[in-house]
């Protein structure tokens, strides 16, 4: 009797599907090869051969020196590639998690207004402050922005927070209004260049990656996974609803403040460093359930928005000749034309 | 000696006394004292608002208590951590949330949860654990299915075995029974019966109850007013006091406990009383 029992919830979720397989040997093999050819496209023309040699003979001291082309795969784009990698897993990772502490399927990273405060923080950074050390207190003018507006959401909650999710969301809709306006007012009254920099900063790239400002961002998202990881039992006995957690041994209210504040460091420290990329941590979850229905892949999540960011960097150095394309553009064009398509196909299968 | 005195005595598993709780300066429950020995299952009764669901959330600690004392086997509940208290009592809830798309097995292996750490895995195990239980409530052929698929007593059923999985000392259901037709509704309670375990369920149809549960406790405007075995409890004159509705009992030819059968077409039971005794002066 105890085999044939055992077949009965092997895995403890539906027998895997062939497409299924499919889809594992598909991301596999893109993950392989990801660094090397998204390393390969870009306005200079480098073959994926001389990233190869440029990798081996910066890691394993093989070969020789490439000059030129050396310096720009080593220097530039490389570490452009490992920010947009580290961006995407961060954000859709953080968007899944408060998708299912929120039970709010329209929950994303920028939920507590952290995107606005950001903007806010980095408007006051570029008018307020000289102009010389701009790229130096911009990022940080945003850090400290999207901070101060999660802690006015924690504020405005109170006690509250734990138990009233709506509350939570609401607050994070209107301080995410008042910074919004607040940014708008000082670029306003601002010169044209702080303007449209701050504009392009808001769209979000990734052409100021480079080795020494990737150690933060990369510690940071990779140590918030790994805490996240460790409470996906609980996070998942969420789903249920909070009080059938609670009955579960969960202590509802503080795995979902830590959450919530994890959640929040990963955001805050990515909006600094690349912008405000829309729509990724609300696509790729939701992808990733269409894909994978009935299962809770955290990690396949993260591992499927990192890989889907290097590739929308790829398309935004590649699409205009001589020009970047910021990439929370095509994020949110792709995002939007995705949604149409869910609805549409979800429409089509009730009918 | 001892020894065979304390297995004679049957253990206590869970004592309340004096339990109050007010909400905004409201009493939903007032001063409410029982005790519950191990293998019984207690009936909660009563009205709508008479604070049958508040009962249970103070004794699963989702709401703290005004006043008064919750021990189980002899030791206050607020000591306990979240996963020490989950790991002693199961709940089964009335509801789950809308878009809910766990399967069968992984809903059950939720019960699994206080009995794990940070870096445990689901184990070979584990996986004969909740296969037992699938196997226990008659679900073997939904494991895979959608939970959301099942019918109302199956849901109900898969949220047992999720409890089962949590090998609780302790099982508190809140309206098992509700939504369900007459067959489930039977089928649910005799399944808790072949648990061997203590339970306490909120119930609201007093026929089932009284066939189905060892001792009841009756609620009304949050006042214990009877508790006690079914016989006790049920009476005309009380049922006629709490819900306000005529009724005549009988032994029930099966088992022999009270069998409510309830008169119709009068607005209240007082009105009935006036018209019987009306009818007699005639």
């Amino acid at each position: 009797m105890s085999n044939s029992a055992i077949g009965l919830v092997n895995g403890l979720t539906l027998p895997r599907r062939p497409i299924e397989y499919l889809l594992f040997g598909v991301l596999v093999l893109l993950t392989l090869l990801t660094p090397f050819a998204a390393t390969s496209f870009g306005a200079a023309s480098i073959s994926v051969a001389d990233v190869v040699s440029v990798i081996s003979h910066k890691l394993l001291n093989v070969g020789e020196s490439l000059g030129v082309r050396e310096r720009i795969v080593w220097e530039l784009r490389l570490p452009r590639v490992l920010l947009a990698f580290i961006a995407g897993a961060g954000l859709s990772i953080a968007g899944s998690v408060l998708q299912t502490v929120t039970r709010n399927p329209l929950a994303d990273p920028y939920l507590f207004g952290i995107s606005s405060g950001a903007s806010f923080g980095a408007v006051v950074a570029l008018t307020l402050f000289s102009q010389s050390i701009l790229w130096l207190s911009l990022p940080l003018g945003a850090f400290v922005g999207a901070s101060l507006s999660v802690v006015m959401v924690l504020a405005l909650c109170g006690q509250n927070l734990s138990t009233q999710v709506e509350r939570m969301l609401l607050s994070g809709v209107a301080i995410s209004f008042m910074f919004g306006a607040m940014a708008s007012l000082m670029l306003y009254f601002s010169s044209p260049q702080a303007a449209a920099s701050v504009l392009f900063w808001t769209l979000g790239s990734f052409a100021k990656a480079s080795w020494q400002g990737l150690w933060l961002p990369a510690s940071v998202v990779f140590i918030c996974t790994l805490i996240i990881l460790l409470y996906k039992r609980q996070i998942v006995a969420m789903r249920a609803g909070d009080e059938t957690a609670h009955t579960l041994g969960i202590n509802v209210g503080a795995l979902r403040l830590s959450m919530l504040l994890l959640c929040s460091l990963i955001t805050a420290i990515l909006v600094a460093n690349c912008g405000g990329i829309g729509f990724i941590g609300l696509m790729v979850p939701h992808t990733v359930r269409l894909l994978f229905p009935g299962r809770y892949p955290l990690l396949l999540t993260a591992l499927v928005g990192g890989l889907f960011m290097v590739w929308v960097d790829v398309l935004a150095r590649t699409l205009l000749s001589y020009q970047e394309l910021p990439v929370g553009i095509i994020t949110s064009v792709m995002g939007s034309i995705f949604f149409l398509f869910i609805l549409g196909s979800r429409s089509a299968k009730r009918i | 000696m001892a020894e065979s005195d304390a297995e004679l005595q049957p253990k206590m598993v869970l004592s309340v006394t004096d339990l109050s709780w007010q909400l905004n300066d409201k009493h939903i429950l007032s001063t409410i004292n029982f005790s519950l020995t191990e293998g019984k299952m207690l009936g909660i009764i009563g009205p709508n608002g008479a604070g049958k669901s508040s009962l249970l959330r103070c004794l699963y600690r989702f709401i703290k208590p005004t006043l008064g004392n919750i021990e189980l086997f002899g030791q206050d509940i607020g000591v306990l951590s979240a996963k020490q208290f989950a790991q002693q009592i199961a709940v089964v809830l009335q509801d789950t949330p809308h878009h809910f798309d766990m399967t069968c097995s992984q809903l059950i292996a939720l019960g699994l949860t206080p009995h794990k750490n940070a870096f445990d895995f689901t184990s070979k195990q584990d996986r004969q654990e909740v296969a037992n239980a699938l196997i226990k409530v008659g679900l073997q052929d939904k494991a895979n299915q959608a939970y959301e698929s099942l019918s109302g007593g199956e849901k109900q059923r898969a949220l047992i075995a999720r409890a089962i999985v949590q090998r609780p000392k302790l099982l508190i259901l809140d309206e098992p029974t509700n939504h369900l037709d007459i067959r489930y509704q039977i089928q649910t309670l005799e399944l808790l019966r072949t648990l061997n375990i203590t339970v306490i369920t909120s119930i609201h149809d007093l026929n089932l109850a009284s066939a189905l549960c060892d001792e009841l406790l009756l609620l009304d405007g949050g006042y214990c007013v009877a508790k006690g075995s079914p016989k006790t409890v049920l009476t005309e004159q009380r049922i006629a006091e709490v819900f306000d509705v005529c009724c005549e009992i009988r032994p029930h030819p099966q088992h022999g406990n009270p069998l409510i059968s309830y008169f119709y077409g009068y607005e209240s039971a007082t009105d009935l009383a006036n018209k019987v005794q009306g009818g007699e002066g005639e």
